[in-house]
């Protein structure tokens, strides 16, 4: 049934997606930090 | 106004409207009205959650605060994606296959009823209230700038919304949001695409942000640590109140505030629940970013051009015909006198075309701003004099004032637009969640257990109308009060909300904490909270409220550990 669908897209497991908005939240806070010294 | 921004003011707002009407055919139950049949895509969660959490003065006052403090305000989101990914572990998976209403049920199974009710009537009382100033909040800025009526301001800013939210409950909400958000995004880009054309020639993007980076407002990470090493807990936005704070902050709102509860239990399965928290997850740091770096452009603007002593004009007007207006024009000459010699200083790096600003630029240039700055403070000082009692802060009135001032007909009227359409996603947004836990927590437990599908769709969309005349009266209310109340509604989400995560702790991870204790708890936890605030206000410690969510959970979650132990021990 469509409510009890819980396959994640694109990867294989949900693990894999919470690794992404992690890793994306440190490139980001990383490119933050350089911006943030450059620009100063 | 001119004519052109009425008629574009008017069709906007309208259009919403007839949108959400068009889009209000749900079946007439309490899992239509409210979960929309549990059908929706993970898009449109997506959206309807971004659309709940943006009020108008995201968009007003992010610029704003960037222009006076600088970008580190981006910091506050940095714990969101984090929550969103434990939401997704835990919260998500137990509240679908539950099939709740409201989040609060879930408290019932799991612990008892009185535990249940306590949390359904702080989120009431909490929501309820910051609702009524939701709708103030930009009204009353509407109404400053343009000459409105404030009364009428606040009818139209929480009435007319109230159409199609009572109409189509959900669904209109969720499908409005969409549209919404949309055309929020149109415009700011629009207006950021514009003040970089508004520069001088030769001056892009880049050169604007060395700008502002050379006058410190590209301070997108701090650590929060002073000269001395100390860490300043007083200290708002900054890496680790931003990553811890701001994960608690996000947890609570996003777990346990039925108004986002509301939006992703609409999604059809777990699957698309998940995939639009994560995705907001992705997106919110970027979007947050993305209007703060508007505010650092419209700063750069105002370099290059004359900026106003003060961006509300109304205080402006008040202190002119007060006693104090011979203290205002020596303050105005002395303002004029430095703003000149800042644009003289930048338009003359600008004829070089190089923004490498050397030490002694730089610190010629920040003398020139500290006087201006100084002279800003004088001003604010005559502001908050006891015969004026104005409003010394004008943040949320930096980014409108430049929309009025340089952008053309029509977009004036479309950002003006932005402003109601914003604040009607998050009310709306409020009051079908106010009204499900009403119905859901209280009229069905309390009042009537007996009711028929068509009471429960009747009766939600009598809450529904009635919270939204609550929240208006609110609104009118605090108009009487003044501007103090704002803020102090504000804290009042950080008083409640890091209890009743505390709550929600409790009922997934530490599964031997039993009712009694998680409920005295949580009434203890209140009391060291609201504690903690007084000493605060009292000036006796220095705490950002952002901390209370993370001290809130903890004492609750401790309390709770301690008493049922008390009690096991009792018992063997």
């Amino acid at each position: 049934m469509e409510e009890h669908n819980d396959k994640p897209p694109v990867f294989r497991s949900w693990a894999a997606w919470y690794w992404l908005v992690a890793l994306f939240l440190i490139v980001q806070i990383v490119l933050f930090v350089f911006f943030t010294n450059y620009f100063s | 106004m001119s004519y052109i921004d009425w008629i574009v003011l008017i069709v906007t707002l309208a259009l919403i409207v007839v949108y959400g009407l068009f889009k209000s055919r749900t079946t007439k139950n309490l899992d239509g009205y409210f979960l929309s049949n549990r059908e929706m895509p993970w898009y449109i969660v997506l959206f309807s959650i971004m659309g709940t959490q943006a009020s108008a003065i995201t968009f007003l006052s992010a610029p704003g605060q960037a222009y006076t403090d600088g970008m580190r305000f981006v910091q506050y989101y940095f714990g969101l994606p984090l929550a969103m990914i434990v939401l997704c572990i835990t919260f998500v998976p137990i509240f679908h296959k539950q099939k709740l209403y409201t989040a609060y049920e879930f408290l019932e199974k799991r612990f008892d009823l009185k535990t249940r009710t306590l949390t359904s009537f702080l989120f009431l009382l909490q929501r309820g209230l910051s609702t009524g100033i939701s709708i103030y909040a930009p009204a009353i800025i509407l109404s400053s700038l343009l000459g409105w009526n404030i009364y009428w301001t606040n009818i139209f800013m929480g009435g007319i919304l109230i159409i199609y939210t009572v109409t189509g409950g959900a669904r209109s909400v969720a499908y409005t949001q969409q549209l919404q958000l949309v055309i929020i995004f149109a415009s700011m880009f629009l207006a950021g695409y514009l003040v970089v054309r508004y520069l001088p020639e030769g001056v892009g993007l880049f050169d604007a942000l060395k700008v502002g980076g050379a006058m410190g407002k590209v301070n997108i990470v701090t650590t929060g640590f002073k000269e001395n090493g100390g860490f300043d807990w007083k200290d708002r936005y900054n890496l680790l109140s931003g990553i811890i704070g701001g994960f608690f902050l996000a947890l609570s709102y996003f777990g346990t505030d039925q108004s986002q509860v509301g939006r992703y239990l609409t999604a059809r399965s777990i699957r698309e629940s998940r995939m639009g928290l994560l995705m907001n997850g992705l997106v919110k740091v970027p979007m947050q970013f993305l209007i703060l770096l508007l505010g650092i452009l419209v700063f750069a603007f105002y370099q290059f051009n004359s900026a106003p002593l003060f961006f509300n004009k109304t205080q402006v007007d008040k202190i002119q015909h007060s006693e104090h207006a011979a203290s205002l024009q020596q303050i105005q000459d002395a303002y004029q006198k430095a703003d000149e010699e800042k644009t003289a200083f930048v338009k003359s790096l600008a004829a070089t075309g190089n923004f490498e600003l050397t030490e002694a630029e730089k610190i010629q240039l920040a003398n020139i701003n500290y006087q201006r700055d100084s002279l800003r403070t004088s001003f604010k000082k005559l502001v908050e004099q006891p015969d004026i009692k104005g409003d010394a802060n004008d943040t949320n009135y930096i980014f409108l004032r430049f929309v009025m001032d340089y952008l053309p007909k029509g977009l004036v009227g479309l950002l003006i637009a932005v402003i109601f359409i914003s604040s009607w996603g998050s009310i709306a947004a409020a009051l079908n969640s106010l009204s499900s836990s009403t119905i859901v927590d209280v009229h069905k437990k309390f009042i009537n257990r007996n009711m028929t599908d068509r009471d429960d769709y009747r009766v939600s969309k009598i809450y529904t109308l009635g919270w939204g005349i609550f929240c208006i009266v609110v609104a009118q209310f605090a108009y009487n009060i003044g501007n103090s109340l704002i803020e102090a509604v504000n804290i009042l989400g950080s008083l409640f909300y890091g209890v009743i995560l505390g709550v929600f702790l409790l009922a997934f991870y530490f599964k031997s904490v039993k009712g009694n204790a998680v409920f005295w708890s949580a009434i203890l936890g209140e009391i060291v909270i609201i504690g903690l605030f007084i000493l605060n206000e009292n000036k006796v410690i220095d705490l950002s409220f952002l901390w209370l969510n993370a001290i809130g959970a903890i004492v609750v979650v401790l309390f709770a550990v301690i008493l049922q132990s008390f009690s096991a021990k009792k018992l063997a």
